[in-house]
């Protein structure tokens, strides 16, 4: 019966909570609980998908009883996102989680700054979720910058949790973000990582479980977005990523996204992105239809301008990748093949303009080194860049020599495996 | 129901402190990201926004490109907004500076001066992100089509950006940016297998 919550239950479901959270924050010394880490993380996850819930069909005023939107009415506070934030800000708070996260990535010992309540795992571990429930919370909003900024000591690579889910619900909207700020290497090296994490531990996912519905839809939407940034931010990846890109057909997408379809472009985006909300919600007099959607339609029209923007890179890119030098006469001459009048003075000039765009897109600030995910130096990572000598553009491309190393590893420890099977055959 | 405290961050109260802040940003060409978020945030959980403040956090996040700062801050807004004037002028401009038109981008700017009259340094900050895109670009560049991309500037001004940037004005009106080849070569990436990585797999097979 997955349709049938009703209002009743979700107001049910926050009081719950409010009697939970309060109970354990409100407390003089650490409640004596000990709870798995898995709990945790899906108590904190949970609250802020029941809140994302909320607001969807708080959205939906047209689908609401007179009876329902009478008693939204006069309970304003419930699941109101000022409350949601304060929860999850409380019990960072409590925890002194920063604190610790600092301590921890300097090499000290988190348990000298953690305080009475901090040392408790309960308190810890609802902290450390806390901090990821705010990264997504944010990205929800729209608001990258606090998104990233909320994470700041934490190294995703470090994993200081070893829920799988928390993982790679951090990687998700980690990467997200980065690739909404155009930080096209960070948001490639976050979803590498985690698919290829993802890769490794599959038959961990296997089970129908709701957890792993969610994990492997999660999975998906990482895969769109790694194309769409692929497309934009050409640059060499895994090679296992590579190949699970061209198994899962990947490449018809990124072909169309490179011919400038900005239907396959808003399709990928659409499916891949967060469930975006606005965070008020709307009258319930007069709401307009399609309330709902409208966060999200905001969002894509901000990633859709980005792409129009980058609309003539690809093309630009494909003639660049045929030559060492090239004059810039000719490559506008390329360029307008479709319109043959016009003088070719102006459209040198038009070619200028994209060359000029191509490089501001590709140069970008990319995370080197440092406990915030905020941080960075500009670089330009893709694998095709080149530079203006008065009228001739200079090419450097990235050349590849295949790879031996990982081929050679697997067969020998097929080779060994097959070995130790043969000693082990009585005859 | 959950009490307790509020982080100050999106405490109403501090609303109009961060608004004073805006404009003293603008006032004396300083700039603070973080605190002009906070503020755009405070309004999208109003869902007041201040459009006169708003629309100053926007031009501040045009001074900071090549920074990703305008994205930010759109994401904050909505749609209905993004359709009002001077809203929906200011986007605009932000889109011919993503796409580089910089000749455009003169053309607007100096067709509407009152938007920008309260910006201190909006003009040379524009500059200097036009000075950036030239510097990764550029090896040599005529004279004429750098001065193009300023937008026109006297002669004095140009050769003060020239000398900003370390640039030099050779012969046949070109102006040499820098040795870009130094930079922006060939790579060729190839496989190294050290020997401590083959140790450990080659001690395990026995």
């Amino acid at each position: 019966m997955p349709n049938e919550v009703n209002l009743d239950h979700r107001f049910g479901s926050f009081f719950n909570y409010c009697d939970l959270f309060n109970f354990i924050l409100s407390a003089d010394s650490p409640v004596s609980l000990e709870l798995p880490d898995v709990w945790l993380w899906e108590l904190v996850d949970e609250f802020v998908y029941q809140f994302q819930s909320f607001s969807q069909y708080r959205a939906r005023v047209q689908k609401m009883s007179e009876e329902e939107i009478k008693k939204v009415n006069a309970n304003t506070k419930v699941w109101n996102i000022l409350c949601v934030l304060n929860v999850l800000h409380s019990l960072v708070d409590k925890s002194n989680i920063k604190r610790q996260l600092e301590v921890y990535t300097s090499g000290g010992d988190p348990d000298s700054v953690a305080g009475e309540f901090g040392r408790h795992s309960l308190y810890k571990m609802l902290g450390y979720y806390s901090l990821v429930g705010l990264l997504r919370l944010h990205s929800l909003l729209g608001d990258y910058y606090q998104a990233i900024k909320v994470l700041e000591n934490i190294e995703i690579h470090k994993k200081y949790s070893h829920v799988p889910a928390c993982l790679i619900s951090t990687s998700y909207y980690v990467g997200f973000a980065y690739m909404m700020m155009r930080r096209y290497s960070d948001a490639i090296r976050t979803f590498s990582s985690i698919l290829l994490y993802i890769q490794r531990t599959k038959q961990l996912f296997q089970s129908r479980s709701y957890q792993n519905v969610q994990i492997n839809k999660q999975t998906e939407q990482m895969y769109h977005l790694l194309a769409i940034c692929l497309v934009l931010h050409p640059q060499c990846i895994d090679d296992s990523i590579q190949a699970a890109l061209r198994e899962r057909n990947y490449h018809e997408k990124m072909y169309k996204m490179q011919y400038g379809d900005e239907e396959e472009f808003e399709a990928c985006f659409t499916f891949a992105c967060p469930k975006f909300l606005s965070p008020t919600p709307p009258s319930t007099d007069n709401a307009r239809e399609d309330y709902h959607k409208e966060a999200v339609q905001h969002q894509t029209q901000v990633f859709m301008a980005e792409v129009y923007q980058q609309k003539t890179l690809p093309t630009i890119r494909s003639y660049l990748k045929l030559y060492t030098t090239l004059p810039l006469a000719k490559l506008a001459m390329f360029m307008s093949q479709n319109h043959t009048d016009g003088k070719l003075e102006d459209k040198i000039e038009v070619l200028r303009k994209h060359l000029l765009c191509f490089k501001h897109k590709m140069k970008n600030i990319v995370w080197t080194k440092g406990t915030s995910g905020l941080d960075g130096s500009f670089q330009s990572g893709s694998e095709l860049d080149f530079y203006i000598d008065h009228n001739m553009i200079h090419i450097a491309d990235t050349k590849v020599a295949s790879r031996h190393g990982d081929f050679f590893i697997r067969k020998i420890i097929k080779f060994e495996d097959l070995n130790r099977k043969l000693h082990a055959i009585k005859i | 129901m959950f009490t307790k405290f509020f982080d100050s961050r999106y405490n109403p109260d501090n609303l109009s402190t961060l608004q004073r802040y805006v404009e003293v940003q603008s006032l004396e060409n300083a700039y603070d990201l973080e605190a002009n978020l906070a503020v755009l945030k405070l309004y999208q959980f109003s869902q007041k926004y201040n459009m006169d403040i708003t629309c100053q956090i926007l031009l501040k996040a045009l001074t900071n490109f090549p920074h990703t700062d305008f994205i930010l801050c759109k994401c904050l807004l909505n749609q209905a907004l993004c359709e009002q004037e001077p809203i929906k002028k200011i986007i605009s401009l932000a889109d011919l500076l993503e796409s580089c038109d910089f000749e455009k981008f003169w053309i607007e700017v100096n067709s509407m001066p009152e938007l920008f009259k309260r910006i201190t340094g909006f003009h040379d900050s524009i500059r200097k992100f036009v000075c950036h895109v030239v510097g990764i670009t550029f090896q040599s560049i005529h004279r004429s089509l750098l001065n193009q991309l300023l937008g026109r500037v006297d002669e004095q001004t140009l050769k003060h950006w020239v000398q900003k940037y370390g640039w030099k004005e050779e012969a046949n009106d070109m102006i040499f940016i820098a040795n870009q080849d130094e930079n922006i070569k060939t790579k060729n990436i190839t496989e190294k297998i050290d020997f401590e990585s083959v140790a450990a797999i080659m001690a395990a097979c026995r």
